[in-house]
């Protein structure tokens, strides 16, 4: 009798704790899920941003995390920024020019804008933050980008002229890439290293505090030269690492904007609790390299087998719930330069008989490398689902981000590389063809460990094309020689493409103006409350 | 017990330093380039070298250990491969936190452990017995990720009295120091009723009985403090482990503690960083070991230290 007490009050728990867990789920079937729902409402103009990672730093020269450079952009402004569409826009200067041979770039400066610490904002100013970032000895993570920079000229108080030590077309890209936010000179030399704990910029909101682990808090620049911006008084991005407590947080109010949103999650929060989802393509794209120098991948026939044998539209349904688009070239379409390939349907047979033809009609065995986050994991076993249809065995290698490097990057001559597939993703933070293409697939230049060449693709009409296009800032010729590339790469198969993701954020519905561009990182500048 | 005191704390002294050296060898075998991580993603081999250059990892490891130990003994931890702060100042903004996290969990864990245990012992195989050793059972089956995010859904979504996460007043140290707190607590409750039942059986618990001692005394008064010693090495044990290991709870209720400053931080192999933490973990270890033995004797007086 006894016994049986326990059992109803263990099954009352359960039950309990089941509810629980539904609650929401049977909520969504209530409401349909629709997208028409209540207006939210905020008290306070202050807004809270939910961001997946930790921040890593505030000096923009010295930043590679996406995430970093999104808070940045909110304290700082560089001579030209990037627009929704990741097409170039003058944001501190207002015109540009360059010469055809692509080595000299003018820019002709706004007047009348001060740092936030009062210093005047002019080409002085532009020049003490570009001299740092060209400068081999500051040890700046982003000096890479602007080493080609051999010397900056300061014309007159608004005007500044930069020479290149070789012909750089991407340049223009370069200059609105998020490295190129200027700093104030004064806070340059009175913080020195530590100007990254003590950003002081020009832009819509000013630096107030930043805890490790907390968050970092910025706070409306009523100085702001477009009048009547900013129109919210502070903005706190708190790293949230775990999915599930970044959507409680935006459902409860505690945040108003989230990013990224799971792609497993997406659907069902969308329009629930005044919650609405923005899923947008994005630069970034996925794909399966094939270790070129290697047998049986140095034949073409094999290539196209593997390729033809993977469903793309499975795959963005399986691996991105649908939030993705299949990939129409090496790039994707928001990328400078872009041009559309035909994609082909998956035909097994013709797989088969390409394998045939090869010598290889039995299949063979192979081994795919790839990060071991489970989104990696899903998109290497659905690979391995795939080539198994056509006899090709694949061994799922998942490896830990370190582990991973280690094995691509200390490879010193090609011919030890073990790597064979390698699925991975790319996203050109230039916006410019350049970047999507020459460090993936620009011939022997880029091979491991220099770049991120693990195709070990060399062809030497494709590294022509790259270095044609380099050679002018026309852009006419810059886009001639880009779509000649990405055909005949297409052709080639170094990589299957696969998707172009979307970038996917969360916001409640009371807010505006408020995006993430193509390349991951979030624009806030025309953001509003709606009251 | 002074003596034994300071003998403990000057031991404390070569066990790090044996404990540093095994860190800083372990630390450096984890493969992974910290430069290559540091400098991001689409980095070229230029900037790596650069970044390696800057952090003084292109230089040998005989000499990298020799600065990391010349640092330490000046108290200097260095500064974190990943954000260039002092690593002193990365772990001090988040050492309290955890600290209080952790110290809540186990108290609330220990008063709950304690009850259920007792009622159990004492009610062995009725009702009470059964249900209080259900709950340690699920305590110990729930993982604690599972059960943080549901109590977020339940606590924080659906009822709204609590926040999803972060620390801003007291209000948030409720649900993570619960969840942290089960799995102790179910540990604890287990361990309690076990050992007390052994105590019970004693011969003085009987003669305690005979001599018309009420139930309420023979239990609190004689026997649950010689039950004590196991509980308390095992509640000391989990301590420790909660210090350093609330990894996962830190990470779901995105507390700003030492859990998640690791996680980040092997991540991206910050060397300094991980060296640190690992250093006050074990050092943590030591004295919440030391204050366990000193608890016994208050226990037992018949413990002596040598």
């Amino acid at each position: 009798m006894k016994r049986s007490y326990a059992l109803l009050l263990s099954l009352v728990l359960l039950l309990v704790l089941a509810l629980a867990a539904c609650s929401s789920d049977s909520k969504d079937e209530a409401d349909g899920g629709g997208k028409e729902q209540e207006q939210a409402t905020k008290e306070g103009s202050d807004i809270v941003v939910a961001v997946a990672s930790t921040l890593t730093s505030m000096d923009p020269h010295d930043t590679n995390d996406t995430l970093s450079g999104s808070v940045q952009r909110t304290i700082f402004e560089g001579l030209l920024g990037f627009d929704e569409e990741m097409n170039v826009v003058p944001m501190l200067a207002k015109e540009y020019s360059a010469n055809d041979e692509a080595t000299e770039f003018t820019f002709i400066l706004n007047e009348g804008i001060k740092f936030h610490d009062g210093t005047p904002f002019n080409a002085e100013a532009v020049k003490v933050n570009f001299d740092r970032l060209a400068d081999p000895d500051s040890g700046l993570k982003r000096h890479s980008l602007y080493s080609l920079i051999a010397n900056t000229e300061v014309v007159s108080e608004y005007e500044v002229k930069f020479t290149l030590s070789e012909p750089f077309g991407a340049m223009i890209n370069t200059f609105a890439h998020p490295a190129g936010l200027i700093h104030s000179p004064k806070a340059l030399e009175e913080f020195g290293k530590d100007v990254a704990t003590n950003p002081v910029g020009t832009g819509q909101f000013k630096f107030v505090e930043w805890k490790p682990g907390e968050g970092l808090e910025v706070t409306k620049n009523e100085d702001y030269r477009i009048e009547d911006q900013p129109k919210v008084d502070g903005i706190t991005f708190k790293p949230v690492t775990e999915n599930g407590s970044r959507i409680a947080m935006l459902q409860t109010g505690e945040a108003d904007f989230i990013y990224p949103v799971p792609t497993e999650q997406a659907d069902s929060i969308d329009g629930e609790n005044g919650i609405e989802v923005d899923s947008k393509p994005s630069i970034v794209v996925r794909y399966m390299t094939m270790n070129t120098l290697k047998e049986p991948y140095d034949d073409l026939k094999v290539r196209q087998a593997l390729d033809l044998a993977v469903d793309k539209e499975a795959f963005i349904e399986v691996v991105t719930n649908g939030h993705a688009s299949v990939l129409d070239s090496i790039i994707a379409p928001a990328v400078q330069y872009y041009s559309k390939q035909e994609t082909t349907k998956p035909d097994i047979e013709k797989a088969k008989s390409l394998l045939k033809e090869a010598g290889l009609e039995d299949g063979f065995k192979a081994k795919i490398w790839g990060a071991n986050n489970s989104s990696a994991m899903k998109a290497m076993q659905f690979l391995q689902q795939q080539f198994a249809q056509i006899n090709v065995e694949v061994e799922v290698v998942p490896m830990e981000a370190g582990t991973l490097s280690d094995k691509i990057w200390s490879v010193q001559d090609p011919k030890d590389a073990e790597i064979e597939m390698y699925y991975g993703g790319w996203s050109p933070s230039t916006g410019d063809a350049d970047w999507g293409i020459r460090p993936l697939l620009g011939g022997a230049e880029n091979f491991p460990p220099k770049s991120y060449n693990v195709s070990y693709y060399d062809n030497p009409e494709v590294n022509g094309l790259i270095a044609e296009a380099l050679e002018t800032a026309d852009s006419d010729k810059r886009a001639e020689a880009y779509e000649k590339a990405q055909s005949l790469l297409w052709d080639d198969l170094p990589w299957i493409s696969l998707s172009a993701e979307n970038t996917i954020s969360g916001k409640k519905n009371y807010l505006t103006g408020i995006y993430l561009l193509p390349d991951g990182s979030l624009d806030v500048r025309n953001l509003e409350i709606k009251k | 017990m002074f003596r034994f005191l300071i003998k403990r704390l000057v031991e404390i002294i070569p066990i790090l330093i044996v404990v540093s050296i095994l860190i800083f060898l372990f630390v450096h075998m984890i493969p992974g380039d910290p430069a290559r991580l540091v400098a991001g993603p689409d980095a070229t081999i230029e900037d790596v070298e650069l970044v390696s250059k800057e952090l003084g990892l292109d230089k040998p490891l005989v000499e990298q250990y020799i600065t990391y130990m010349g640092n330490l003994l000046k108290g200097d931890l260095g500064t974190s491969l990943k954000t260039n702060r002092p690593v002193a100042e990365e772990i001090g903004a988040r050492f309290m936190p955890t600290f209080w996290l952790t110290l809540w969990s186990m108290v609330w864990a220990t008063i709950a452990g304690l009850i259920i245990g007792v009622i159990s012992a004492t009610k062995r195989n009725k009702w009470p017995d059964y249900l209080g050793m259900f709950g340690a059972v699920s305590g110990l089956s729930l993982p604690a990720f599972w059960l943080g995010l549901m109590l977020i859904q339940l606590f924080a979504v659906t009822l709204g009295w609590f926040p999803t996460g972060g620390l801003e007043s007291w209000k948030s140290y409720v649900l993570p120091a619960f969840t942290l707190g089960t799995g102790v607590a179910a540990v604890i409750a287990r361990f309690t009723r076990s050992a007390l039942m052994d105590v019970l059986k004693e011969d003085y618990v009987r003669t305690a009985r005979s001599k018309g001692l009420k139930e309420k005394n023979v239990i609190w008064g004689h026997s649950l403090r010689n039950a004590m010693i196991p509980v308390v090495t095992m509640t000391g044990l989990q301590f420790g482990f909660l210090l350093g290991g609330s990894v996962v709870i830190e990470t779901v209720f995105s507390w700003p503690g030492l859990g998640k400053l690791l996680i980040d931080s092997v991540a991206f192999r910050d060397y300094p960083v991980i060296q640190a933490e690992m250093l006050i973990f074990a050092l943590e270890f030591i004295i919440i070991n030391l204050i366990v033995d000193l608890l016994y004797g208050i226990l037992n007086p018949q413990i002596r230290y040598e």
